[in-house]
This record gives structure tokens, C-alpha cells and sequence, in this order.
């Protein structure tokens, strides 16, 4: 991916995190019902937190040096 | 139940282990330069300072009350290291450059460097922590007395209540934090050994708290099985009405405690020795933190169903294992715990110290001290050393304070919220420091005050609620019976959180006080400069004399240099480069002609908007400061000058005005002296016609024409004088000559001459002379015409039965003064004005006596020529009287 768009996409990653987590996003989860065991809320929340630290760890090795600063 | 002794022994000699560790890491931090210590895995492991007892202890209990509510304090902080991008490298970038310490330093260096707001920032720091590090000193005091229940009333704890425990602990962290934190003072405050140790601390509350984790798994057989035992229970598992305002808030204010809590900005900006380690933190910190909250839910859970009624929640993590015989696993986490304890307040109060003792102590001691015995290097970091540690003294004390006044509040988690809310009021500013260039100096000030003063009544204050019944009466009716100021609902707004209640607000008009002050204030040039420093971080042009990036287009390059340099030039300099136009070297070339002609930055300010992909570099932002400054104070010359020409101009006009009047004037003049003259020559002309035409005359009429001839010759002559007078003296300022004269002795000379004609005219001729010795600078012939003009009218004109002329003289402080008055016609109320105009007569006197009417013009320019005045007194009924006044020559008024 392009420079400029890996810095969108850490954008889009962060922004959208903070989405996921706020209502009304984060009550539609809230379905009082047990996911494997555990309340679907709480597998929602730790689940959308995986798939964040999944995406700050894809970007972290990819997103620009200090050499290859934007100009 | 374990010993209270071996409790605290194994507190000490963790402690011991720590010193240890961080000493070691300092040592092997200073001898190589690429250590494991300077890895990023541990500058991860040190940002975990985040989780304190809050999250160790507080946590479980927060979930054990509230459900998944205290999965926000951990969301907020992974949200912003997911978006490292965006801010915290901008802040570990900038604070690299301008050498930033802390956060108080932050704001005031953007805010051009600003005393006054570092020293605001590290107040409302220092009162907004307190309350966070009265939540360790809690923790750590309720978990010694929990891990050793009934024991704690034998052994040396023996009567020792909650308040002497925490006063201990408190002593003993304060103690342990200045051996930590103070052994030496680093130019850049970086402490290598405390972060080393500050890591170690996190990998172990972290294996604590996943061994107590997955002991409360396996004891309570397995995830499903916990939730289903508390949902039978009827524990609310679902954690319904999460999502709410508090949610929000909690959510907005662990984002901003993350980068504004002063240990966070710390460890994260300050403590960080590599820009990339931000990489690795990004995803390996909120790693931790959901390893860290993973087992919150069901230790909560488990310890809610199987501990008896009323076990405090908060120590769950301690009490669960306790319960259950595992003494080793309990005092593995009382470890842990301690260990989030103390990594807090260790990191905490270094932070403060190093604001308290950099923006409150050192500038005063300095100040009162006039710098003596701070001379040498070694004074100055003594000083600094002596002072952080006071500090820390001071920040813990205030800790402890806080925790007596509030010790019979329970819960943990509400305490932390309190500071949480407290340092995001930060928040605002620094978003505006790092993004947006207006932000002033008074604005953040103002802004950062009015969040802290909101925050104060609205969330710090509340928590004094059990402690005073002042407070709970304030917060139950409003201040003065005001209802809409409760602090725990707003404006009225009753139906919110009281945590949503205090953020709102409190960060609400914080922003607002911060944009509109920005919008209706300036920045000073200091501000400006820091503010694009800040904001315009990663746009930077490199060394001065490297080639600019990109390329243009020859068309716009060429129309710059015709613009700039002349169309003949620029088409010789394009012709010469050829093909070579447009080139990197070719645009520097340019550059170079161009800076001959308008500077070199405003050169470099043009070529770059003309070639794309460059930017403009601070030295050269200052460079042009510099030149528009020149400019500025060229246009100002300018203006001045042209202010001059404005003026010139209007007294041009003045004097042309005058000119024309004067022509008038003389015109009038003109026709006034031709009529004049023409009297008499008629006269002359037509008595010589009868003598050359009659030849049969009488002898006696014969004469008495010839006679008349002569007379009005000699009327003309006089007249023709007094015009020739008259000029001379109008135009004849320069040639004037007044030398110091005696006034007296003028006087008397006058009176002499006209005594006689006064005689003639059988007149009394009175003179009273009080002025004596005047001395004036005058003309002493001119002074004299003027004095024998005025008494020789007063003789003429006067018509009175018994004619009477007044001549007095006197003398003030600054001036000689005579006055002729008479018993004549006087002078009617309208022609006063007039007299004193050329060819004017009185009506009286233009019947009675002859007279070109020039005299009193010709007296009154011999007076003004001497500095005087002549003016004619107004008087009632008959008479008229001309004063003189003229001013005493100077040495005469000296002695006075």
C-alpha cells in the first residue's frame, strides 16, 4: 500500500475502533444472550479489541520511517 | 492468613529487589547505548504504569458494582495508541526537539514558553493527582490489612489503624521514591533504572493477576460455569445500560488521561529514547491491557458468588485465593499489587516533582536567592535535587491529606475518575497546541483555569461530601440556595451521571473558553514561532543550501522571474539554461538571481510556492520575520514621509490662502492709496490750472493758491512716507534691530516733543510715570514715533471744553505698560476694531483734522516688531485710551 494511504488507514483503524466501541454500535451487541459461555457483549467488546491490536501491529512495521517522512 | 510481619518484610524486600534492579539498569544503560533496557518491549512494559491498584484491585471491583464499565478506562488508551499516529508521535516528536520535560513544559512552550501557565499546569497537576495517589495509599493499606485479616492485631502492626498504615506507607514510598528518583539529575530527565525497574513491576502484576485469573477458573470450573452460577444468582451479567453517558465519559476521559496523566507523559514522551518504539507500543500496550482485563470479569463474578455478603469487591484479587487456602498465589498477587502501587506513585511523583521543582521552586529560589551559590553547575543540580525531593515530599503528603479527609468512601475506582477528570482538562490544550496555530497564550490559560475550576466544584469537591456537611449541604441545595449550581447536576440538568455531569462541563467550557479567547486574542511573535514549530512539526526543510525537492513547471518558473527580475533578464537566464530549465540546480540558480533582488527569504518563500513539494523551514519563517519587519518599518518610514508631504501640502494651500488674501489686500491698498493721493493732486492740479490760466490774479489770492499747493504737496509727501514707512517695516522684520533701552526715558522724550503742540492747543498734558527704571528691548526712535503718534492724536482730536490728554506708565512683573487716554470724542463701539487698519480714520477725525489714516497701522507694526502690543481700551462714554504693553527684556524680568 501506498504511504499516504497506510497513514488513512491507521486513521480509519482508530476511528473506527472508537465507533465500535461507543453506542450505538456497541448495543447492538447487547443482546442478553451467552456466547460460548460468556455474555455476547463482553465478546463483542474483547473481539473488536483483538482485531485493533491485530490492525495497530499490521501498520506499526508498514507505516513510514522517520526517513521517509511525509515532505 | 498470613503474618503481618512477613506481609511487610516481603513488601520490603521486594522493594529491595527493585533498588537492585534499577541500579544494575542505570549502570548498564550508561555503559552501552544499545541495551535489551532500550528495547521497545520495555518501553512498552514501563507505559503499563497506566495500571495501577485501580486496575489490579479497583478493577475487579468497578466490575464486581458496575459490570463491563471498567473496560472504558482500558478502551480510551488502546483507541489513542491504535492512533499513535496522529498525536502521540507528534508529542514524542516535538518533545524530543524542543526538549520537553513534562507536560507543564509542553504547554508552556507552545504557548510561547509561558512561566505563568507552567506554573498553572502544575498546580491543577498537583491537586488533581492527589486524590489518584490517595487510591494507592488506600489499596496498599486495605490489602496489607486483607492479606493479614485477624493477624494484623498481633506483630509489629499491632494497634496500628488504617490511617497510621497508610501515613506508613505513604513515608515509606516517599522515602523509597527519593532514593529512586533523585540519585542523580539527567539533562534530558530520563531515568533509565526506574523505567527498567517500572517494567519489571508490570511483567509481575501482570503474571499476578493472570495467576489469579486462571486460579479463579479453575476453581470456579470454567467461564460458562461462573457466569451461569452469578447469573442464578442474579447478578446483573449482561452489565444492561452500559452504553450509556457514563460510559462515554469514562471512554473520553481515559483517552485523555492516557496522554495527560503526568507519569503517562512521563514514560510515554519524556522517558522515550526512540521515536519507532511507538511501533511496537501501539499494538503491544493495549496487548497488555487486555491481558490485564481479561480475568476482571470473572474474578468479579466468582468472588460476588462464592465470598460472603459484604467482602469488599476491591480486594477480591486477594481475598479469592486467600479463601481458598492458596497462601502463596495471595501473596504473589499482594505483590502484584503492591507492585502497581508503587510503580504508580514512584513514575507519579518523579513526574510532579520535576514540574514542581522546574516551574514553582527553582524560579523562586533563584529569584530570592539573586543566583548566589548557584553559580557553579554543581549548586544548580544540588538545588534541583534538594527540591525535587521536597517535592515529592509535599506531592505525597497532599496524597495522604486527601485519603484521611475521604477514608470513609469505600470504593477505589471513583477516586481515580476524580484525577482522571481533573489532568483531562489538559486535554483541550494540547490538542490545540499540536494542531491548530491560533491557539493563544491567554486562551489556554483561560481555558485550562475554567476546566479546572469547573472540575474542582463539580467532581473534586463532592468527594469531601462525607468528610463535611458543608459540602453535602452545597451539593444537596446549590451555593446561596442556588439550585442550578449542584454540583452534580449543572445548569439544572439533573437527569445525567454526576461523572458525565462533571466532564461534560467542565471539558465542554474548557474547549469553548479555549476557541473563542483564541478567535478575539493576538499572539505574540514568540507564540507564533512556537506555534508553527508545534504545529507545522513534520514540515521542515533540511539544511540551509540543500537543493529544494520536486520540480515546477518552466512556465511558472519564467513568470517569477519576470515578475522579479525584468523580462529581459529572465528571458537571458532561460535562453542560457536551455534544456536545463526546470532542473533542481536550475531552480537553486534562480533562486540565488532572485534573492539579489528581493532577499533571500522571501526568494526562498516564492520559489517554494512556485515548486511543488517543499515547504518552508523555521530559520527561514524567522529570516522572513526579519525582512517583513524591515518592510514594516520601511512602509512606517513611508507613511511618515508622506504624513510630511500631506502637511507640506496643507501649509502650501495655508500660505497661498494667505497670499491671496494679501494680494486682495493690496489691491485695496493700492486703490485706497490712489484715492488718497488723488485729493491732494486734484487739488494741486486745478489751484496750478487757475495760476497758469488767470493771469489777472490778485497778489494775495495768487499766494494764498500757491500757498495751498504747497501745503497739500507737503500732505502728499508726508502721506507718500508713511506708505514708504509702512512697507519697510511690513517687510522689514529681519533688518529690525531692538537693543535694551529705557523705557522711561522714551517716554519722556515723547512728552517733550508734544507738550509743545499741547501748549498750542492750550491742553492740560498729564503725565504720571510709575514704571521707572524698565528696562525693554526696543528701538528707541520707533518706540518714541509711536508714543508722539498716540499723543499728538489725542492732542488733535480732542474736542473737549477742557481738554485733558493722560499719559501713565507703570510696569508689571513681565511687562512695561503705558497708556494714553483722553477726555476727547473717543472712538464709536463698531470702528474700535478698525481704527487700527490702514487709511482709517476715526468719522470724527476724517472731518476734523487731515491724516492719510496710516499711523496707528504704522505704530501698531512698530510695536509688534518690539514683541509688544497695542490695543485700544474698551472705555465708557467719552475718551478713548490706547494701552502699550511691552514685554521687559530679560534680564530685568530675572530680577524681578
Amino acid at each position: 500500500m501506498e504511504r499516504r494511504k497506510l497513514v488513512s488507514a491507521a486513521l480509519v483503524l482508530t476511528l473506527l475502533g472508537a465507533l465500535l466501541f461507543m453506542p450505538p454500535l456497541a448495543s447492538v451487541f447487547q443482546i442478553h444472550r451467552l456466547v460460548f459461555g460468556v455474555p455476547a457483549e463482553v465478546i463483542y467488546l474483547f473481539t473488536v479489541w483483538v482485531l485493533l491490536i491485530v490492525g495497530a501491529w499490521w501498520l506499526g512495521s508498514r507505516l513510514p520511517r522517520e526517513s521517509e517522512d511525509e515532505g | 492468613m498470613l503474618s503481618a510481619d512477613l506481609v511487610t518484610a516481603t513488601g520490603i524486600a521486594y522493594v529491595g529487589l527493585l533498588f537492585l534492579i534499577a541500579y544494575v539498569s542505570d549502570r548498564q544503560a550508561r555503559k552501552s547505548k544499545s541495551s535489551f533496557l532500550r528495547s521497545p518491549f520495555v518501553y512498552t512494559l514501563a507505559i503499563s504504569v497506566y495500571c495501577t491498584s485501580w486496575t489490579f484491585y479497583g478493577a475487579v471491583g468497578s466490575a464486581a458494582r458496575n459490570g463491563l464499565e471498567y473496560l472504558a478506562i482500558y478502551l480510551g488508551p488502546t483507541l489513542v495508541f491504535i492512533g499513535w499516529w496522529f498525536v502521540l508521535r507528534r508529542l514524542v516528536r516535538i518533545s524530543h526537539n524542543q526538549r520537553i520535560t513534562s507536560i507543564a513544559d509542553l504547554l508552556s512552550s507552545r504557548f510561547g514558553k509561558s512561566s505563568r501557565l507552567a506554573v498553572l499546569v502544575t498546580v491543577i497537576a498537583v491537586i488533581g493527582i492527589a486524590p489518584y495517589i490517595a487510591l494507592q495509599l488506600k489499596a496498599v493499606t486495605s490489602s496489607i490489612q486483607a492479606i493479614s485479616g485477624a493477624s494484623a492485631a498481633q506483630g509489629t502492626l499491632r494497634g496500628v489503624d488504617d490511617v497510621g498504615l497508610a501515613f506508613g506507607v505513604a513515608a515509606g514510598m516517599a522515602l523509597f521514591t527519593v532514593l529512586f528518583g533523585t540519585r542523580n539529575v539527567d539533562a534530558k530527565e530520563q531515568h533509565h533504572g526506574v523505567v527498567a525497574a517500572i517494567a519489571f513491576e508490570a511483567v509481575v502484576k501482570l503474571a499476578a493477576l493472570i495467576a489469579v485469573g486462571l486460579f479463579v477458573v479453575f476453581a470456579g470450573g470454567g467461564l460458562e460455569a461462573i457466569f451461569s452460577r452469578a447469573e442464578a444468582a442474579g447478578v446483573d451479567i449482561y452489565s444492561t445500560g452500559t452504553f450509556d453517558d457514563r460510559w462515554i465519559a469514562m471512554n473520553v476521559l481515559s483517552i485523555a488521561a492516557i496522554i495527560c496523566l503526568p507519569r503517562q507523559f512521563q514514560i510515554t514522551v519524556v522517558e522515550n529514547s526512540d521515536e519507532n518504539h511507538l511501533r511496537t507500543a501501539a499494538w503491544a500496550f493495549p496487548g497488555y491491557l487486555l491481558l490485564m482485563s481479561l480475568f476482571t470479569l470473572p474474578i468479579a463474578l466468582y468472588g460476588l458468588t462464592s465470598m460472603p455478603a459484604g467482602a469488599n469487591p476491591d480486594m477480591f484479587v486477594l481475598t479469592l485465593p486467600l479463601a481458598a487456602g492458596q497462601e502463596g498465589l495471595a501473596l504473589f498477587a499482594f505483590i502484584g499489587g503492591f507492585s502497581s502501587a508503587t510503580s504508580m506513585i514512584i513514575v507519579e511523583s518523579i513526574a510532579l516533582s520535576i514540574m514542581v521543582s522546574n516551574h514553582i521552586v527553582m524560579p523562586l529560589v533563584l529569584r530570592f536567592t539573586q543566583g548566589q551559590g548557584v553559580g557553579d553547575g554543581r549548586g544548580v543540580s544540588q538545588l534541583l535535587l534538594a527540591s525535587r525531593r521536597f517535592s515529592i515530599a509535599l506531592i505525597l503528603s497532599l496524597g495522604f491529606g486527601y485519603f484521611y479527609l475521604t477514608r470513609d468512601s469505600n470504593a477505589l475506582a471513583p477516586i481515580g475518575l476524580i484525577s482522571f477528570c481533573g489532568v483531562a482538562q489538559f486535554l483541550p490544550a494540547i490538542i490545540a497546541a499540536l494542531f491548530w496555530k491560533d491557539a493563544s497564550l491567554k486562551a489556554a490559560t483561560a481555558a485550562v483555569a475554567v476546566g479546572f475550576v469547573v472540575w474542582a466544584w463539580s467532581s473534586f469537591m463532592p468527594s469531601f461530601e462525607s468528610a463535611s456537611p458543608l459540602v453535602a449541604q452545597l451539593m444537596a441545595e446549590g451555593p446561596w440556595g442556588i439550585y442550578w449550581l449542584r454540583p452534580e447536576a449543572l445548569f439544572g440538568v439533573a437527569d445525567i451521571d454526576p461523572l458525565a455531569n462533571a466532564v461534560f462541563w467542565s471539558l465542554f467550557l474548557n474547549t469553548a473558553t479555549l476557541v473563542v479567547v483564541s478567535l478575539f486574542t493576538s499572539q505574540s511573535a514568540l507564540e507564533r514561532v512556537q506555534a508553527t514549530l508545534f504545529v507545522d512539526l513534520f514540515r521542515r526543510q533540511g539544511p540551509v543550501g540543500t537543493l529544494m525537492r520536486g520540480s515546477a513547471a518552466t512556465g511558472d518558473l519564467q513568470f517569477v522571474a519576470q515578475r522579479v527580475l525584468g523580462i529581459e533578464k529572465a528571458t537571458a537566464l532561460f535562453a542560457g539554461a536551455g534544456a536545463e530549465a526546470g532542473t533542481p540546480q536550475f531552480i537553486d540558480r534562480l533562486e540565488r538571481e532572485l534573492a539579489g533582488s528581493i532577499g533571500a527569504a522571501s526568494a526562498h518563500v516564492m520559489m517554494s510556492k512556485v515548486v511543488a513539494g517543499s515547504a518552508v523551514s523555521l530559520e527561514e519563517v524567522l529570516q522572513m520575520a526579519d525582512e517583513t519587519q524591515q518592510a514594516i518599518e520601511y512602509s512606517q518610514q513611508l507613511e511618515r514621509t508622506s504624513s510630511e508631504l500631506r502637511d507640506t501640502a496643507r501649509k502650501l494651500e495655508e500660505a497661498n490662502r494667505q497670499l491671496r488674501e494679501l494680494d486682495s489686500q493690496k489691491d485695496e491698498f493700492l486703490s485706497q492709496v490712489s484715492h488718497e493721493v488723488r485729493t491732494p493732486m486734484t487739488s494741486i492740479r486745478s489751484f496750478s490750472e487757475i495760476l497758469l490760466g488767470e493771469q489777472h490774479l490778485e497778489e494775495a489770492e495768487r499766494q494764498k493758491f500757491v500757498a495751498t499747493i504747497h501745503k497739500e504737496s507737503l500732505r502728499l509727501t508726508k502721506l507718500l512716507d508713511q506708505i514708504l514707512d509702512l512697507n519697510a517695516l511690513e517687510r522689514g522684520k529681519a533688518a529690525w534691530r531692538n537693543v535694551p533701552t529705557d523705557a522711561e526715558a522714551v517716554l519722556d522724550q515723547a512728552v517733550e516733543v508734544c507738550s509743545a503742540l499741547a501748549r498750542q492747543r492750550q491742553m492740560r498734558l498729564v503725565v504720571d510715570k510709575q514704571g521707572e527704571g524698565a528696562s525693554i528691548d526696543a528701538d528707541a526712535d520707533r518706540l518714541s514715533q509711536v508714543l508722539i503718534n498716540l499723543v499728538s492724536n489725542a492732542i488733535k482730536y480732542n474736542d473737549a471744553p477742557e481738554p485733558v490728554v493722560e499719559v501713565r506708565s507703570r510696569r508689571s512683573r513681565r511687562h512695561y505698560i503705558v497708556e494714553v487716554a483722553d477726555n476727547g470724542p473717543g472712538i464709536a463701539r463698531d470702528e474700535r476694531t478698525l481704527v487700527f487698519e490702514k487709511f482709517s480714520r476715526g468719522a470724527t477725525g476724517a472731518v476734523t483734522a487731515p491724516g492719510a489714516g496710516l499711523g496707528l497701522a504704522i505704530s501698531r507694526q512698530i510695536i509688534s516688531h518690539m514683541n509688544g502690543r497695542l490695543e485700544l481700551l474698551p472705555t465708557r462714554g467719552r475718551g478713548a485710551c490706547f494701552r502699550i504693553t511691552l514685554p521687559l527684556s530679560g534680564g530685568a524680568a530675572v530680577a524681578e
